[in-house]
């Protein structure tokens, strides 16, 4: 995964390592900020936040490679229609097991089975590349270090999505409702906020973030069979490392996740799992609620 | 005895297998303030939340202006023209207490009687919370919450505003302040039920009386009849 393109003569390995890593951390908080959200305001663990995040990446470069549409128009498209697979699953399925974490576990995880198993049947087993968004391919040499510039893209678009989300939650109305119905539930809903509507708006928003991760990350990784169940453990351990809940936690998280991930399959590659976990362990030791969390009341 | 705003009939209600209301029958008159009564466990929050919606009613029917509004969703009651201050406070504790108003407010239907309640009436109606407003309102005293509890009520604009047990946990100053308050809203036209243990705080503020006993009403009156009547109240009310 997100494998070092040629190293230019001149150009420090730990330079593209470090580039690497921060732009595979942008990725990892497009998928884990939802799965945050999701879990910390609804106490639902989505297993299914990684076969959202492959699905965000076939349907996007079946809208490119097939359809033939611009990627950021097949972007949109990818985030939308993950964003309704996520409302139909929430609505159909997850509403009826509201409060009981094992039956959403299971239900979560046998729906993402059935996404692998959709996705190998209509996409097949062969992983689909896409190119780089033209006006994004290439490149800038500064002081001598190379800056793809679609890598560059992806860590800026994560830091402006976190602070609209930031902003969604803590500035606005509906943010202060979702919130709301987060502390109290039933007296939210005695004051006439509709909790239910508003908790769906929430699980299509995680799910598109996941969705638009997917596609914005194919470029790098690529969509391949198994993509669903290889970023469901990263967005797990960001948000144990990160905290439940926290949009900074997921950030960060993301970001130490991203230079452990691509540092360790370089440096021991034979250990990199080991290493990934390694920090999740010892954040669930010292300190429960993650980095950033708040305590559980 | 002026229009109906809110009417309970026949409701029959259980938590469970535990028969909680039976066939329990009040009304609310427009613009008057009813104090409903009775020991703990009575049945006073029940009333309440079946009337919100929160708790469903077998039985009976609870009328809002003339409207049947029992088994519908609280979202929708509320959006009726009802609000409640429940027991307990319960404010939203995570949220400031700007936002706990903010969350809560909605514009007064066309034709209401008296100004609007918005932040800037609440906020001159409880200064206390002005000052605090970007406070959180797990932070605040008990005597902050119950104002921030009423107040967020009264941003939804209601007709009638439930308040139930507003003077528990608080000093008596504060209890005092809280009554002077309830009576202002009464004199401004909301129809209002005030739930209470403290017999002696209704008495002095309410046009009319309900007292609860194990989940039937056992007396109803006006409050000026009750006190002539001598009937000798003590027996629903534990010791006051």
């Amino acid at each position: 995964m997100a494998p070092l393109r040629a190293i230019t003569p001149g150009v420090s390995m730990w330079t593209i390592l470090a580039i690497n890593s921060v732009t595979f951390g942008g990725l990892l908080f497009l998928l884990s900020a939802g799965f945050s959200l999701i879990f910390g305001l609804m106490r639902v663990p989505n297993l299914t936040h990684g076969s959202m995040f492959m699905l965000g990446g076939y349907i996007g470069s079946t809208a490119i490679v097939t359809w033939h549409l611009p990627f950021w128009l097949a972007a949109a498209l990818a985030a939308a229609a993950v964003a309704v697979f996520g409302g139909v699953v929430e609505r159909l399925l997850l509403r009826r097991l509201a409060g009981s974490v094992l039956a959403q576990v299971l239900v979560t995880l046998g729906i993402a089975f059935m996404v692998s198993d959709f996705c190998l049947m209509v996409w097949g087993g062969d992983p689909i590349s896409i190119d780089t968004p033209s006006a994004l391919s290439g490149g800038t040499r500064t002081l001598g270090v190379y800056f793809p510039t679609y890598r560059i893209a992806i860590i800026l678009i994560a830091v402006v999505i976190a602070a609209l989300l930031w902003a969604l939650l803590e500035r606005t109305r509906l943010g202060a409702m979702i919130r709301a119905g987060v502390d109290d539930p039933e007296m939210a809903r005695v004051v006439g906020i509709r909790v239910s509507r508003l908790f769906t708006v929430v699980f299509c928003l995680g799910a598109a973030l996941a969705g638009f991760g997917g596609i914005m990350g194919a470029p790098i990784l690529s969509v391949y069979p198994g993509l669903d169940f290889a970023m469901l453990p990263l967005a797990l351990v960001v948000v144990i490392l990160g905290g439940t809940g926290s949009l900074i936690g997921s950030l960060v998280g993301s970001i130490v996740i991203g230079f452990i991930y691509n540092f360790g399959l370089v440096l021991l590659p034979q250990l990199a799992y080991f290493i990934l976990f390694l920090p999740m362990v010892v954040v669930l030791v010292l300190r429960p609620q993650g980095l950033f969390g708040r305590a559980a009341p | 005895m002026a229009n109906e705003a809110l009417a309970l009939s026949g409701i029959d209600a259980y938590y469970g297998d535990s028969h909680v209301l039976h066939d329990v029958t009040w009304s609310l008159g427009e613009a008057r303030l009813l104090g409903l009564l009775g020991r703990n466990g009575a049945g006073k929050t029940t009333c309440m939340n079946v009337t919100m919606g929160v708790a469903r009613p077998r039985r009976g029917a609870v009328t809002l202006f003339g409207q049947n509004i029992a088994g519908r969703a609280p979202e929708d009651i509320a959006a009726r023209g009802i609000a409640l201050v429940p027991q307990g406070r319960r404010v939203f504790r995570s949220l400031s207490v700007h936002e706990n108003l903010l969350v809560a407010a909605r514009k007064p239907e066309a034709g209401g009687k008296h100004a609007p309640w918005g932040f800037q009436t609440v906020y001159a109606a409880f200064p206390r919370l002005k000052e605090r407003r970007h406070h959180l309102a797990g932070h605040l005293s008990g005597g902050e919450q119950q104002m921030l509890a009423i107040g967020r009520a009264l941003m939804a604009n209601p007709r009638v505003l439930l308040m139930d047990e507003p003077s528990e946990g608080l000093a008596p100053r504060i209890v005092a302040e809280v009554m002077a308050t309830i009576r202002r809203l009464k004199e401004q036209g909301l129809s209002i039920v005030l739930v209470e243990q403290n017999a002696k705080l209704v008495f002095d503020i309410a046009d009319d009386i309900v007292i609860l006993n194990s989940g039937q009403v056992a007396v109803a009156g006006t409050a000026a009849g009750l006190r002539d009547s001598g009937i000798d109240l003590h027996q629903y009310l534990g010791i006051y």
